[in-house]
């Protein structure tokens, strides 16, 4: 540096003590962007200690490895940082499993554009199919072993299996029912019947949830959907009416499916706490 | 480890290129200074090693968007400030913030000596109270904001421009 000024030890040893008045402790500051040579002489009155703790920190801190972009934004909402991974490590939350969430309700959005006359009822149909389906599917693969990365470390985990199961399932019901309402305002003169499949998913991700404490989440899965399935083509066979599936009569038994499985849930949520249908 | 002569801007660029060696020699560099000045104005040395840690992670990440303006030392400055701040506005009122009626209180003994010591700006900024010299302190040579200063000092925004105001009045009499 060009500059002929340089801070004597003296001046240089009380800042680093704090006992240097704030008018020459400021000036020193303004210098010390300047001057290595004092910069070096400051650096020889701090105690070396904090320095390479804070250092071996760094080191730390860059080697870890970066969190993805949904922890990130996750963390950004105010999520806790153990929660925020664990959600994060849930396959139906990643990106492309959402992705895909979107890439079939616009499918049968889509479709429904297109269509007109009885076609138009038919994929009114499908697409509340789609939107009740797709919540069970994500809660199915939410957790257990096989397809949750974390499965191992969960069941070792000092939190109850319940509550991660809670927490995941939750977190994948509310982004597919987000989802599935923007793709309901998307379709073509919307209606309050595009989100019909509103308690039919709800019901079936709760009723997979209940019989989940028996067998595997997907095993249950599968058995729900088509029960569903076959339940709901039988009514419409009989009335030959697609919507029948979702009309009335069919919401209420959702609520009925929903208390009752929130009540087995209730009651034997201790067997996701010994592992999973295993 | 070897010491490096490189200028901060050639290891700022080894940094961005992901060399670790030359992280390390600008934090040899630049962590006295930074842990040292940040200790003055907060009297939390738990707080002030996190920020420095923090600073150079932050360091590491941004070698990158590092654009040659200005000086490497006051960039890192700016950073540390400014992840200062947002540390003292994380945590609850009550522990120790900023030194503005603290640590930096000087005697009234020293007040006059300081005044006596130094020359026409010097002594006229020594002769401000050190409420009103810690706002100065902040605003003009730390270059915060309003706001960021009041999170440092833990005084209202309000008091921040107040004592402004008043310390430019002061300094303008003592200079006229």
């Amino acid at each position: 540096m060009t500059t002929t000024w340089h801070a004597d030890d003296r001046t240089l040893a009380a800042y680093a003590d704090g006992d240097l008045d704030d008018v020459r402790a400021s000036s020193l500051e303004a210098h010390l962007f300047t001057c290595d040579r004092c910069r070096l002489g400051l650096a020889a009155s701090t105690p070396a200690v904090p320095l390479d703790r804070i250092w071996a920190e760094v080191v730390d801190s860059i080697d870890a490895p970066r969190p993805g972009l949904v922890e990130r934004t996750l963390l950004a909402l105010g999520v806790r940082e153990d929660h925020a991974r664990l959600l994060a490590a849930t396959p139906s939350l990643g990106l492309s499993w959402l992705l895909a969430e979107v890439v079939a309700l616009s499918f049968a959005v889509f479709a429904a554009n297109g269509a007109d006359g009885p076609d138009a009822n038919l994929a009114l149909f499908l697409f509340l199919v789609v939107a009740a389906l797709l919540p069970v599917a994500g809660v199915a693969v939410a957790f257990g072993p096989g397809v949750d990365p974390t499965y191992e470390i969960g069941t070792a985990a000092p939190m109850p299996g319940d509550r991660l199961l809670l927490i995941r399932a939750s977190a994948v019901l509310a982004t597919s029912v987000v989802i599935g309402s923007l793709a309901a305002i998307a379709m073509p003169g919307f209606d309050a019947i595009a989100i019909a499949w509103l308690l039919p998913s709800l019901g079936l991700t709760l009723a997979t949830l209940a019989f989940g404490t028996w067998l595997r989440p997907f095993t249950a899965a599968a058995a729900v959907v088509l029960t569903w399935v076959a339940v709901s083509a039988a009514a419409v066979v009989r009335t030959h009416d697609g919507l029948t599936a979702f009309g009335p009569g069919a919401q209420i038994v959702c609520v009925v499916t929903i208390v009752a499985s929130a009540m087995v849930l209730a009651l034997r949520r201790a067997a996701y706490e010994e592992g999973i249908g295993i | 480890m070897t010491v490096r002569t490189d200028g901060d801007d050639e290891l700022l660029r080894a940094v961005a290129q992901g060399d670790r060696n030359a992280l390390e020699a600008l934090y040899r560099r630049h962590s006295p200074w930074l842990m040292l000045r940040l200790s003055r104005r907060c009297a939390d040395p738990g707080l002030v090693e996190e920020v420095v840690q923090d600073t150079f992670v932050a360091v590491w990440r941004g070698a990158g968007r590092y654009r040659g303006a200005g000086e490497v030392p006051a960039w890192i400055w700016g950073i540390g400030i400014r992840r200062m701040i947002d540390g003292l506005r994380r945590r609850p009122a009550g522990i120790p913030r900023a030194t503005a009626e603290g640590a930096l209180m000087v005697s009234a003994e020293d007040e006059v000596l300081v005044g006596v010591e130094h020359g026409d700006l010097g002594a006229a900024l020594g002769r401000l109270s050190p409420e009103l010299r810690a706002v100065v302190q902040a605003t003009v040579l730390d270059g915060l904001t309003t706001k960021e200063a009041a999170t440092l000092l833990g005084i209202p925004q309000g008091t921040v421009k107040t004592r402004a105001a008043r310390a430019r009045r002061e300094l303008r009499e003592a200079l006229a």
